[in-house]
């Protein structure tokens, strides 16, 4: 038990906007009116928000874990954390270990995270990833808008067992949701090329566009009742120019619910890498006019970081453009991936002009409860950087001195200089936890009311933002004191969420003939089993016209 | 320059017309390798299955797998990383000289010829085994293919995977890769994992003499290992766990059996692709399983005194600058 | 006795980890291995639940499980460089042990990839 007394509490989700407050904590790790006994923390002075909710993170699984292959000079160079008696050792950096994983996340106050792009095939191996990263709470989503079986439905008509194939392979995967990336983009990459337009066949087959991927696979996961929308990586990623393809993407999401995935990618215009410039605020006012679709922002900050996405033709594409180490996994019938270390300077016009996109997507989006705080860690750059982020949201000065860096002649290409709105922390508490949380359908999470998980963090009030995100004072997970002082006290296991949505029984026999021509794993064996998840949690589905 | 471009077994089964072995022979050691993922898989993209690929062998002798291949190149010893060294030249259309190719053991004609196959092919594959990895040139050899299968997708769909063995070292590989950052050669005597192949790996720590105990699991380094490494496993308090009584239990001061994996132990292994697989023993062990010994073990140790009083280690450096 | 059947085993001699084989066996032995190659039925036959070995050795002589287990602590204890080494014929669930072992030690970590 846990009484916290004296301090100014944030918690958007209850309109509730730095009144002093005390909070009360119980055994079971949830807020409650009143406790007696327990221990009792004097937050005077000090500022309370809800545990951050990253929506969209790469943490855990082949991916990340051939990234940490690939940058042994980094983990040399990185942070490190000691080996105690009651803690695992491990490295920070651009590709953390999981241990190390988890105590970063909460080490700034974030405690849950959402690993957002796994291969089915790959499942079981990255439940055992997320069981390894200590104390947040864990979701991931399944890779789905390049599975060829799921194509071939789609391509032939058959919505609804389409609908059922779906959900047959989130609770093989057991997973918390879906996750589509450059829809049709990845199968093509299967034969070396890559889908950009979205009203034209995918290559192998005749009709199938991406958008019709896009609007079938939006209906499909608000049909089946998902926690969270689709959460789509919209085709043509970071290529001069594709803000006309974001739009005609949100186009074909008209009426579905949606989570747009590091809309910063997304939002270019110009004809070349030279000519590159920002287009965001035509990418803001489409949020700005539809309520109903969220999005996080893949801010890029300057530095080393290395980029992994199921992108597997924009990751050849950088691997060009940098002559950089290229590692690519294509992944049997289901999807790919594609890693390649980078370096975002202020100096590159195509870096500073995504640089600045981030933060402007977050500036010009007016509803913080629209637009989330995340990088694509380790996309954009590492998760562990968001405090930076978070004081040049909140501090127009701080970034009048970063644009100082960026050479007059890139200027022109973005809209940053002009903008002069500044976060409140109303809005930062939004943009990090309450927001994230909704979207997820986290409903315990990014909320501070009574009965809901008590995960907070509590800052001392410091002018110097940097510091106060960075260095919480106390971090609270499920009701227990995980970080204080700058020490790491105890090392928990979270939770993991997922899903079981209805699907036809008979789904398992339609499946094994197609799965035994594409696969080269036994039908039986393919299914993660549930009891290998540690503290697994399962969320109910509620189709959205049930709601 | 470096990486690796790859692909699970699946996606051979189904798309790749040009197959090379390199340095393995999969008919002996990987005696399923072309019946269930490669050459002989029909796919709908290869419907005609083995007449739809095209599967090359590049060793230095003929083995039992020169049969499958339709093309045996037999190139001369150690001169792995001349040929891929050359072919990366060649794809490009930069100039090499006859002689150079001809240290090789193959022709011109012969090479222009694997080149024209390679870019031709809609999807290629290279599997490569311990006859590129294990001889002259080395982890240089696999650096140099993975680079030409990355470079090769210039022109066409290429990838390529090592013909890795050893039952689940694939998996040992993985969970170190995910616990500590780095998939072998790793020390922790500062209290954190770091990586220096050459000084943290076993052979040249034994022939050094600088570890004083060490624990051997699922390994019998006393028959493969050279005579010095074993002579210091034989002078150091050595323990084995194994479900044979081996070469190494016999130098060493503690054997436990245990109960052999997929077998009679239940749990999971990692394929040579990095997908895991669960294990279904059929038998029931009178041996506890090597996960029961070594977390007892774990427990064991973590009953004694640890480094500091208060639960810490002594502390060089608390982050590297 | 009528044997017992377990479809969709795999099996781990090699790195191809085929989980395709149907074993057949009684409490003692697997006497069949079907879809298993040359390799793989050698390994499933060659291995049985009998008691071949002693639970134990210590210093050459047969002792219990938890002697044995006591003394492997008491000399990776106190070791100053001990060596964690092998894990390929090993399960993930004891090589993921095997990496704390080290951890906790302060030792050197290494697999059969190094040679």
């Amino acid at each position: 038990m846990i009484r916290i007394t004296g301090g100014k509490v944030y918690d958007p989700a209850n309109g509730i906007d730095g009144e002093i407050k005390d909070l009360c904590i119980d055994d079971h790790g949830k807020f409650v009116a009143s406790v007696s006994g327990g221990r009792t923390i004097d937050a005077t002075g000090m500022i309370i928000f809800p545990g951050g909710v990253d929506v969209h993170t790469h943490v855990a699984g082949g991916a990340i874990n051939f990234a940490r292959a690939m940058t042994p000079e980094d983990h040399r160079r990185t942070q490190a954390f000691m080996r105690t008696k009651t803690r695992r050792s491990g490295l920070g950096g651009m590709a953390p270990t999981t241990f190390a994983t988890g105590y970063l996340y909460a080490g700034m106050g974030w405690t849950t995270v959402n690993e957002a792009a796994v291969p089915v095939l790959s499942a079981r191996h990255t439940h055992e990833e997320l069981a390894d990263i200590p104390i947040v709470d864990k979701a991931s989503l399944t890779l789905m808008a390049n599975n060829e079986i799921m194509l071939d439905l789609l391509e032939q008509g058959e919505f609804e067992r389409a609908k059922q194939v779906v959900a047959w392979y989130l609770w093989a995967a057991k997973s918390y949701g879906i996750k589509a990336v450059s829809p049709g983009g990845v199968a093509a990459w299967k034969w070396g090329k890559d889908a950009k337009q979205l009203t034209s066949p995918i290559a192998g087959y005749d009709k199938l566009t991406p958008g019709d991927i896009v609007t079938q696979l939006a209906r499909i996961c608000d049909e089946m009742g998902l926690p969270h929308p689709m959460h789509l990586h919209c085709n043509n990623l970071g290529a001069p120019g594709n803000i006309a393809t974001t739009l005609d993407t949100l186009k074909h999401l008209e009426g579905r619910r949606a989570h747009i995935a590091h809309s910063q990618y997304h939002a270019y215009g110009g004809d070349g890498w030279d000519t590159m410039r920002s287009e965001t605020t035509q990418l803001a006012e489409y949020f700005n006019t539809h309520p109903g679709i969220t999005t996080d922002a893949g801010a890029v900050v300057f530095g080393d970081t290395v980029t992994i996405t199921a992108d597997g033709p924009w990751q050849h594409l950088l691997y060009k453009l940098t002559g950089r180490k290229w590692g690519n996994l294509d992944v049997e019938n289901e999807t790919g991936c594609g890693i390649v270390p980078y370096t975002y300077r202020p100096s590159n016009l195509v870096n500073a002009v995504q640089w600045a996109c981030g933060l402007e997507l977050l500036l010009l989006i007016r509803d913080p409860w629209q637009v989330f705080l995340s990088t694509d860690h380790p996309n954009g750059g590492c998760f562990w950087r968001y405090p930076e982020i978070i004081q040049l949201l909140m501090n127009a000065d701080v970034r009048k001195e970063c644009l100082q860096k960026i050479p007059d002649r890139i200027k022109s290409s973005m809209v940053l200089p002009e903008i002069t709105r500044e976060y409140t922390l109303s809005e930062i508490a939004v943009a990090m936890s309450a927001g994230p949380a909704r979207a997820l359908g986290l409903k315990e999470k990014g909320n501070l009311g009574l009965g809901c998980d008590a995960d907070l963090v509590i800052y001392e009030s410091d002018p110097d933002v940097l510091k106060m995100f960075g260095h919480p004072r106390y971090v609270i997970k499920a009701g227990e004191v995980v970080i204080e002082d700058g020490d790491i006290r105890e090392a928990p296991q979270g939770k993991e969420f997922l899903v079981k949505p209805a699907y036809d029984p008979a789904t398992d026999e339609f499946m094994r003939p197609l799965f035994e021509d594409h696969y080269t794993m036994s039908f039986e064996n393919y299914p993660v089993e549930f009891e290998r998840l540690e503290h697994p949690e399962l969320r109910d589905c509620i189709p959205v016209t049930e709601r | 320059m470096g990486g690796k471009v790859t692909c699970t077994l699946g996606e051979v089964k189904q798309r790749a017309d040009f197959i090379i072995y390199w340095g393995g022979n999969p008919a002996e050691c990987h005696p399923r390798h072309f019946t269930k993922y490669t050459i002989m898989q029909k796919s709908r993209f290869l419907p005609r299955g083995r007449k739809d690929r095209t599967m090359v062998l590049v060793d230095i002798r003929e083995t039992k797998s020169a049969k499958a291949a339709d093309i045996f190149l037999q190139i001369r010893p150690g001169k792995d990383f001349e040929l891929i060294t050359i072919l990366r030249a060649l794809i490009k259309g930069q100039p090499v000289a006859d002689e150079q190719i001809a240290e090789t053991g193959l022709s011109r004609a012969v090479v222009d010829d694997l080149i024209a196959r390679m870019k031709r092919a809609k999807f290629g594959c290279m599997f490569f085994g311990m006859g590129l990895s294990m001889t002259r040139g080395k982890h240089m050899n696999s650096a140099a293919l993975l680079c030409l299968a990355a470079e090769m997708n210039a022109f066409t769909k290429f990838v390529a995977m090592p013909m890795r063995g050893h039952g689940n070292v694939t998996g040992a590989d993985v969970i170190m890769r995910w616990q500590t950052g780095f998939p072998f050669g790793i020390s922790f005597n500062r209290g954190y994992p770091r990586y220096n192949p050459g000084e943290f790996s076993t052979v040249d720590v034994l022939v050094r003499g600088d570890c004083d105990a060490a624990f051997i699991i699922g390994a019998d380094p006393g028959a493969t290992m050279p005579q010095p490494a074993i002579d210091h496993l034989a002078r150091i308090p050595t323990i084995v766990l194994d479900p044979h009584v081996t070469h190494t239990s016999r130098i060493a001061r503690v054997h436990i059996t245990t109960a052999p994996q997929g077998i009679a132990a239940p749990g999971t292994a990692y394929r040579m692709d990095e997908l895991p697989m669960p294990l279904k023993p059929a038998l029931k062990s009178p041996y506890p399983s090597d996960e029961e010994v070594v977390r007892r073990i774990n427990e064991a140790i973590a009953r004694k005194p640890f480094w500091l009083p208060d639960g810490r280690q002594p502390q060089m450096v608390a982050t590297l600058g | 006795m009528s044997l017992q059947v377990i479809e969709n085993a795999t099996c781990t001699f090699c790195g191809c980890v085929c989980d395709d084989i149907q074993l057949h066996h009684d409490d003692m032995r697997i006497h069949k291995a079907n879809h298993a190659c040359v390799l793989g039925t050698a390994w499933f036959l060659n291995h049985t639940a009998e008691k071949k070995y002693p639970v134990a050795l210590v210093d050459g002589r047969e002792a219990t499980l938890d002697e044995a287990i006591e003394a492997a602590a008491t000399h990776l204890h106190a070791a100053d460089m001990p060596l964690v080494y092998g894990m390929s014929n090993t399960t993930c669930e004891a090589q993921k042990q095997c990496v704390a072992l080290a951890d906790q030690l302060g030792g050197l970590l290494d697999s059969h990839t190094s040679l």
